[in-house]
């Protein structure tokens, strides 16, 4: 019965990360996509995904704002120190809402939807790869 | 061997485990088959509310191209007016509705959104994830996509819109999990039912399946002999109504002197010996051969003799080989020993198992009873078969009542003088069918039984009947255990203490000296028998053990030297000069000697040379009904 019940359980939570470890591996593909000036230097205001993103080893998180070159956020309340920093969102109206932000990754009725503003990463030397042109958007609508 | 029965229950529940299996999958299958209509069903609804609003937008708006729709939609109050409109098919299980255009990069992007939440932006970009977003504007035909990856999803509905037979933009309808959840936990209990039914068969089956393993080891327990490993008798039981005679040869097979091995080492060194006899009887047979122990030191053997007839005696004669040249060494002793061997090859032939048993332990007991260390074959005639397939202890039971017990008469002669001194007498059954029945047919059959007292109290009646009235001599077999019989001591000392001529012509010959136990009872009875004038003969003397002191002290006058030294004795040098030997004690004993089994002129002949007293056997005189007359021996 405590085998039965574990397996549930072990179900649920499966079920429920999945989108989070969906999210971790976009934004993984993304950011290796993105190439800055400087080595990359990621830092994330949600707590998990910083952990899930410095599991992967697949790039250079740092463990505060300042240290980092590139954060991605998911609320607005970032550090005045943050600000000049190159912005990735995690929520659609976060694009229009910090104007330096460069990209957004958010889920729209169930499914990822992946925005690359052009003038923006112009404007901050934020080169992309080829893979992420399908993602480029001229403006915020 | 697992019972019938077992597997039965085993098969049964098989069965109702692939029943269950078969519902289970069925109701998955009519799961589907629910989900497919109820999808059907709601496709149909929303594809003709979609037609609606398609013919309303493309023919009230003249619309030719997706740059119409956009320029049409792109003013807010036409949008919000489109979105009521649309919006009026949002359900609880129809979750988004929105309309959407391939941009000329090949994006798409909605152009109108009713959703109540997580609503879009006009000209949003919509990325797509499914190919049929693309198809659907080359087949220009309604999609569905079945969703798996999006939460609360279960399937989106695409529909054309189409001007001038061309897709211009795409209405979508996203229909949510809660039609399926609710199909599901309809379901859901009837599921869980044959869930529970099949996990509950299963560990039935488990529980079932160890129990028959656990039935396997206690029936090798049951069926195993603890000291030799192999079966025991309660395998005969087994096998007992199953087992196909025509497929097997029965062996009896018998330790000798076992018991004698058992007194000398003591039981320890007598179960070593079992254990090793064992051991070279397993390894002189083949698999397919079955070994039982069925008794103390006595072995039953089921030859498999089907591919194979000449095996059958080979196989004896190994085993007799092998036990003879196989040196026992238990606890610092190196012991010999030999077996005999009663074999029965058709034992098919028999009423039934029992009664080749009864032949093949007759045929051990001719074996020892010649000497051991040897295998007897039983030789059937069809004759034979008919008399002996009966012979049981109801069929000595039946001789007596029915007055077939008669006695034959064997003469016992004077060949210095050239006179019968007197008869042997020798029991004999007629069977039915007038067959006469020799003793060692059926004698051991009754052994220690009542019917056996009874048997030898009608030898004595009809003994004493027949020499009443007539002054020959006349010797009486008679066993130790027939002498403490009190009905039998009895009846000899009434018939006799009144006769004394008819006692003063019987001698009782006192057969199997070595199985007497109480020596001073056995002096007793010897002297109840000479206190009534009767002589006494040692019967069988110089075979098996004599108690020489015991010889002594009972005053026998007679001693018979066994027939086993005798008919060899004109070939046998030692054989001579035991027989001699025993003359001479029998002399300075005062007693007479007789020979038995003078089968020959040449057996006569050269015991002519010893200063024996009586000779006895066949080359005389076989036994006969009557008595011979002097005149009518060696015919």
């Amino acid at each position: 019965m405590k085998h039965i019940f574990f397996l549930i359980l072990l179900n649920i939570i499966l079920t429920a990360s999945d989108i989070n470890l969906h999210k971790v591996k976009i934004l993984e593909t993304i950011m290796q996509e993105v190439t800055l000036k400087t080595q990359k230097l990621i830092w994330s205001d949600n707590q998990d995904l910083l952990y899930k993103l410095k599991d992967g080893k697949k790039l250079n998180i740092v463990n505060n704002c300042e240290s980092a070159n590139l954060i991605i956020i998911e609320n607005s309340n970032i550090l005045k120190e943050c600000k000049n920093k190159k912005i990735f969102v995690l929520k659609y109206d976060l694009l229009a809402e910090i104007k330096t932000s460069f990209g957004a990754l958010f889920w729209k009725k169930g499914r990822p939807n992946i925005i690359i503003l052009e003038p923006r990463i112009n404007q901050q030397s934020i080169k992309i790869k080829d893979k992420l042109n399908p993602y480029l958007e001229d403006r915020i609508w | 061997m697992v019972k019938k029965k077992e597997f039965l229950i085993l098969f049964l529940l098989l069965l109702f485990a692939g029943f269950f299996i078969y519902i289970y999958v069925y109701i998955k299958q009519t799961q589907e088959e629910i989900f497919t209509r109820i999808e059907n069903n709601k496709i149909q609804e929303i594809s003709y509310i979609f037609h609606n609003i398609e013919k309303n937008i493309i023919e009230e708006n003249n619309i030719n191209t997706t740059n119409d729709l956009i320029s049409l939609l792109s003013t807010q109050k036409i949008r919000k007016e489109y979105e009521q409109h649309i919006s009026l098919i949002s359900t609880p299980s129809i979750k988004y509705v929105y309309l959407l255009v391939k941009d000329e990069r090949g994006r798409f992007r909605y152009l109108l959104d009713a959703s109540q939440t997580d609503k879009a932006n006009f000209f949003e970009k919509f990325d797509v994830d499914n190919k049929k977003y693309n198809d659907i504007y080359i087949t220009k035909e309604k999609q569905v996509i079945r969703q798996k990856n999006i939460e609360n999803l279960f399937l989106t509905f695409l529909y054309p819109i189409k001007s001038n037979g061309k897709v211009i933009a795409i209405l979508s309808a996203d229909i949510t999990t809660k039609i399926r959840n609710t199909v599901l936990e309809l379901i859901k209990p009837l599921e869980m039912f044959f869930v529970i039914l099949i996990i509950f068969i299963f560990l039935i089956m488990i529980i079932l399946v160890m129990q028959i393993f656990y039935y396997i080891l206690t029936r090798k327990k049951i069926f195993t002999d603890p000291l030799t490993q192999i079966f025991n008798r309660n395998y005969l039981n087994e096998i007992y109504p199953t087992i196909n005679l025509r497929n097997y040869s029965v062996a009896m097979l018998d330790l000798d002197k076992f018991k004698i091995i058992n007194d000398t080492y003591g039981h320890k060194t007598g179960d070593g010996i079992l254990y090793q006899s064992t051991q070279v009887i397993k390894n002189s047979i083949r698999d397919n051969d079955i070994l039982i122990r069925y008794g103390g030191e006595e072995f039953l053997l089921f030859i498999n003799s089907r591919s194979n007839d000449k095996y059958t005696l080979d196989v004896c004669q190994r085993i007799l080989e092998n036990i003879y040249n196989h040196t026992f060494s238990v606890e610092d002793n190196d012991i010999h020993m030999s077996v005999s061997i009663g074999l029965h090859k058709t034992p098919h032939l028999e009423k039934n198992l029992h009664e080749a048993l009864k032949i093949a332990d007759k045929m051990l007991y001719v074996a020892k009873s010649q000497g051991r260390n040897r295998v007897i074959e039983y030789n059937d005639t069809p004759k034979k078969e008919n008399t002996e397939k009966s012979i049981d202890i109801n069929f000595v039971k039946d001789a007596i009542s029915e007055n077939r017990v008669v006695c034959y008469y064997q003469p016992i002669y004077d060949f210095r003088n050239h006179i019968i001194l007197k008869y042997e007498a020798l029991v004999r059954i007629i069977d039915t069918q007038n067959n006469i029945i020799p003793p060692y047919q059926f004698l051991d059959l009754v052994k220690q039984t009542n019917v056996h007292y009874k048997l030898t109290q009608r030898i004595l009646s009809i003994i004493f009947n027949k020499f009443k009235n007539n002054n020959d001599k006349v010797s009486i077999n008679i066993n130790f255990s027939d002498l403490i019989n009190k009905d039998i001591m009895k009846k000899i000392i009434d018939s006799l203490k009144e006769d004394h001529n008819l006692a003063s012509r019987i001698t009782f010959e006192i057969l199997k000296s070595d199985e007497i136990q109480d020596i001073e009872l056995f002096k007793e009875k010897i002297k109840q028998l000479h206190s009534v004038g009767t002589k006494v003969s040692i019967d069988d003397f110089g075979s098996g053990y004599s108690n020489f002191r015991t010889i002594l002290d009972i005053e026998a006058n007679f001693l018979k030297i066994d027939g086993s030294l005798i008919k060899n004795i004109d070939k046998n040098e030692k054989d001579f000069k035991v027989v001699k030997s025993i003359i001479h004690f029998a002399k300075e004993s005062n007693m007479q000697t007789i020979a038995e089994y003078v089968h020959s002129k040449d057996v006569y002949d050269k015991l002519k040379e010893l200063e024996l007293d009586y000779m006895q056997g066949y080359y005389i005189s076989e036994p006969k009904e009557d008595l011979q007359a002097q005149n009518n021996l060696f015919a």
